[in-house]
């Protein structure tokens, strides 16, 4: 049950359309912390933990994912029951983040962080990625 | 005259006294005296034949023995030959540059023995044939180690040749005794082909030619001629008649007749044929022919990236969709590589469970010489898989008959699977492709910039060029990206994954390149660099084109992970796992180290908005023939 909701709400996360580009400096409110101090300081918290765990190591600085390491996160990061989830008992190699090293206030301002990552211009409008297209 | 004041140490006394001395002398010699008049010693003489001291200008050696050894080496078409100096081939060294007049080969001033096989390493992947190295037989092979290593488990030629003196009875007492020893080549023995202390120069002679056809035998490797120091340093004996044998290469051989048309027949009745290749291709031709033989089955193709095997633009190339192509195949065809259980298992870390990710039942063929040729001691032949058909032979030598086998194979009912097998894998191709670009997008603007953009940002600014990734196995993006179709193009990595080739790889490749009118253009991981950065004074001296961009993360971020594993392994907090792998506080100013090399630098960028004209800034100076250097600060990865 618990790897099937894990994999369900993972699943929904990838198939998830990218959101249109907003301004990459917006650090909108995420709305979205179980617990834990509202809005920006929850942000910022998050951000920090997200930091200082270094879980930036494999998904990089905003959650962006990594092709070797870690994958995307954000924006739009899967809900927050099924990410308290990943992070207690990880599928694949992500080590284990137990409450005692962060609590669930702590997964929530990351999951705030996450949550206000715009999303990146869309592929067709970076014109240095026309240089990539299928050749005919 | 006074008593000397001047400090030049001559007094009254002791002049009136030679004076004396003088005269009774000359008084002696007029009168006939019998007796030998005793001369003052003259400074450096020696004696000669006959008693009389002999003046070093009658002791010069017109021919010493590694005169010699220079004419070997030419004879072997060797163009370079990379050292850090050292006494024990003093006289090799003092013969390529006056006797050889330091052209092929040249002498290439390494300021570490490591970069100078790193550099012979990189050389052959590009230049297609070895060039030479010069080391201590003891200090400098325990330093070159390593990159020996490596150039091993690539499989990769270099002709190693290290100064060593056996005889001590004729040692200068100290350093040259710490620098001798009675079997050089027993440190890397087990990471190299061949290895011979030859005992006379015609000996030499022989050693060096058949060490430079064993290293370019498949399997290609490193190899070891001792050249001891008395050989180079007595003179050649004018009666020896000395015979330098000429070269003649192997030529490769392919893989068993009958054992190709099992192997074809069992391709062609496959539901889901699957081709693996790893070190299949030595050269362009190699790739010609991998594609010619995909085609006849329309199988998909995934390159591993050792070398450059396959074009990633050819609707074939299904790296993108590897797990599922591997775990759907019922036949697999291994060609050339290294780890063909890590294709179809693998043991999860840190639990070291093993997992199967290929089907149960699925039939594989290899075609390789890993059954040919290896050794024990160094693990680098990977797990034992048994396979249904193992075949010997060379990969590129077997293609063209192998194909044919197939076509002969087919039958006209396999015309249709093939036309549909075809049709799947284009849009599979621009599907995989279409993902790529939008996940490079992700993080576009993000600071530290993403390698996506990285690579993005480079390609842009060399694609006009005939482009050479020297190292290609650091940033996965370019392989994703970056429209290959030349074998030169990606030339893969160091084979061993021995931390500190990626630098002086790519110099040796770009060496090559420059002969060949490439762009050579390498992405340097930070950790990378400072194992031995001395070698960018060594690009700098010898004009070596290179647009090196560096990866700065600022740290050894796979040892991050590796430390994040085992503190949740061992249930601690992961937030100490930069202790020991952050390189940070202080940063390193790479810009200023290259310059202080040499090397034009401009850096640390840090906004993604402005690689592109710092790019092209390098580029024009790279273009006008000189290495160039841009820090990035990067993500993790």
């Amino acid at each position: 049950m618990h790897a099937r909701l894990i994999a369900a709400t993972l699943a929904a996360m990838l198939s998830a359309p990218i959101a249109h580009a907003a301004d990459a400096g917006d650090a909108a409110d995420a709305g979205g912390s179980a617990a834990g101090a509202s809005g920006t300081a929850a942000i910022e918290h998050g951000r920090q933990l997200f930091i200082a765990n270094t879980c930036y190591s494999c998904h990089g600085t905003a959650g962006q994912g990594a092709e070797r390491t870690g994958p995307r996160l954000a924006p739009n990061p899967f809900p927050l029951v099924a990410f308290v989830m990943q992070l207690r008992q990880p599928r694949g190699v992500m080590p284990r983040y137990p409450k005692q090293f962060l609590s669930d206030a702590d997964v929530a301002d990351i999951h705030a962080y996450l949550s206000s990552v715009p999303a990146s211009p869309p592929a067709e409008s970076i014109s240095l990625l026309d240089n990539f297209k299928p050749q005919p | 005259m006074s008593d000397d004041k001047s400090g030049s140490g001559v007094g009254r006394r002791d002049f009136l006294k030679g004076a004396a001395v003088g005269a009774a002398s000359v008084t002696a010699l007029a009168s006939g005296a019998a007796e030998s008049v005793p001369t003052a010693p003259v400074p450096g003489a020696e004696t000669a034949a006959g008693g009389a001291k002999k003046d070093k200008a009658d002791r010069t050696i017109a021919r010493p023995g590694s005169d010699f050894m220079v004419d070997v080496i030419k004879t072997l078409g060797i163009d370079f030959v990379a050292a850090n100096p050292g006494s024990s081939f003093r006289s090799l060294h003092e013969s390529l540059v006056n006797y050889g007049t330091n052209s092929k080969p040249e002498l290439i001033t390494c300021l570490h023995e490591e970069s100078s096989v790193a550099i012979a390493h990189g050389y052959a992947k590009a230049a297609g044939k070895p060039m030479a190295v010069m080391v201590h037989g003891t200090v400098g092979l325990q330093h070159a180690s390593m990159a020996i290593y490596n150039a091993w488990c690539d499989r990769v030629p270099v002709m190693i040749f290290a100064g060593n003196g056996v005889d001590a009875s004729t040692r200068r007492p100290g350093t040259e005794w710490y620098h001798s020893v009675q079997d050089p080549a027993a440190i890397v023995r087990d990471f190299v082909k061949w290895d011979d202390q030859p005992a006379s120069l015609q000996h030499f002679a022989e050693s060096a030619v058949r060490a430079y056809k064993i290293a370019t035998t498949t399997p290609k490797e490193p190899v070891l001629v001792v050249a001891e120091l008395d050989l180079q340093e007595r003179a050649v004996d004018p009666h020896e008649k000395l015979m330098i044998p000429p070269l003649s290469l192997s030529i490769p051989s392919q893989g068993d007749g009958a054992a190709l048309d099992e192997a074809a027949r069992l391709l062609v009745a496959a539901k889901s044929p699957l081709i693996i290749a790893d070190r299949a291709a030595r050269d362009q031709e190699g790739v010609r022919r991998l594609i010619a033989f995909a085609e006849a089955l329309q199988a998909p193709v995934i390159d591993l990236g050792a070398r450059m095997n396959f074009p990633n633009t050819h609707h074939l190339q299904q790296n993108g969709a590897r797990s599922e192509l591997i775990r759907e195949a019922d036949v697999v065809l291994f060609l050339e590589v290294a780890d063909p259980w890590g294709q179809l298992n693998t043991v999860t870390d840190p639990f070291h469970e093993t997992r199967r990710i290929g089907r149960e039942d699925v039939k594989t063929i290899s075609l390789s010489f890993s059954d040919v040729y290896l050794k024990s001691n160094y693990q680098d032949f990977q797990r034992f898989m048994a396979v249904n058909l193992a075949i010997t032979g060379d990969v590129q030598a077997s293609l063209p008959d192998f194909a044919e086998r197939v076509r002969r194979a087919s039958g006209a009912g396999h015309k249709a699977v093939m036309a549909e097998r075809a049709a799947r894998f284009r849009k599979a191709h621009d599907q995989a492709l279409s993902r790529v670009r939008k996940a490079a997008a992700v993080g576009w603007d993000l600071a530290p910039v993403t390698t996506a953009r990285l690579s993005a940002e480079v390609y842009d600014v060399i694609k006009a060029e005939p482009w050479s990734l020297v190292v290609s196995d650091r940033l996965s993006w370019p392989r994703q990206l970056w429209p290959t179709t030349q074998f030169h193009q990606m030339l893969g990595g160091s084979g061993g994954q021995g931390v500190g080739f990626s630098l002086p790889g790519a110099i040796g490749a770009a060496l090559a390149n420059k002969q060949k009118g490439l762009l050579s253009v390498t992405f340097q991981p930070d950790g990378d660099a400072l194992y031995a950065p001395g070698v960018l004074w060594t690009a700098a001296h010898h004009k070596i084109p290179l647009l090196m961009i560096m990866h700065n993360n600022r740290g050894y971020y796979q040892e991050v992970m590796h430390l994040q594993r085992m503190a949740s392994l061992h249930n601690r907090p992961t937030d100490r796992a930069l202790i020991g792998n952050e390189i940070d506080h202080p940063a390193v100013d790479f810009a200023k180290l290259a310059q202080s090399f040499g090397v034009w630098a401009e850096g640390p960028v840090t906004d993604p908005r402005a690689l592109g004209a710092a790019l092209r800034r390098a580029l024009a100076v790279v273009k006008s023939g000189a290495p160039a250097l841009v820090d990035v600060i990067c993500q993790a990865r």
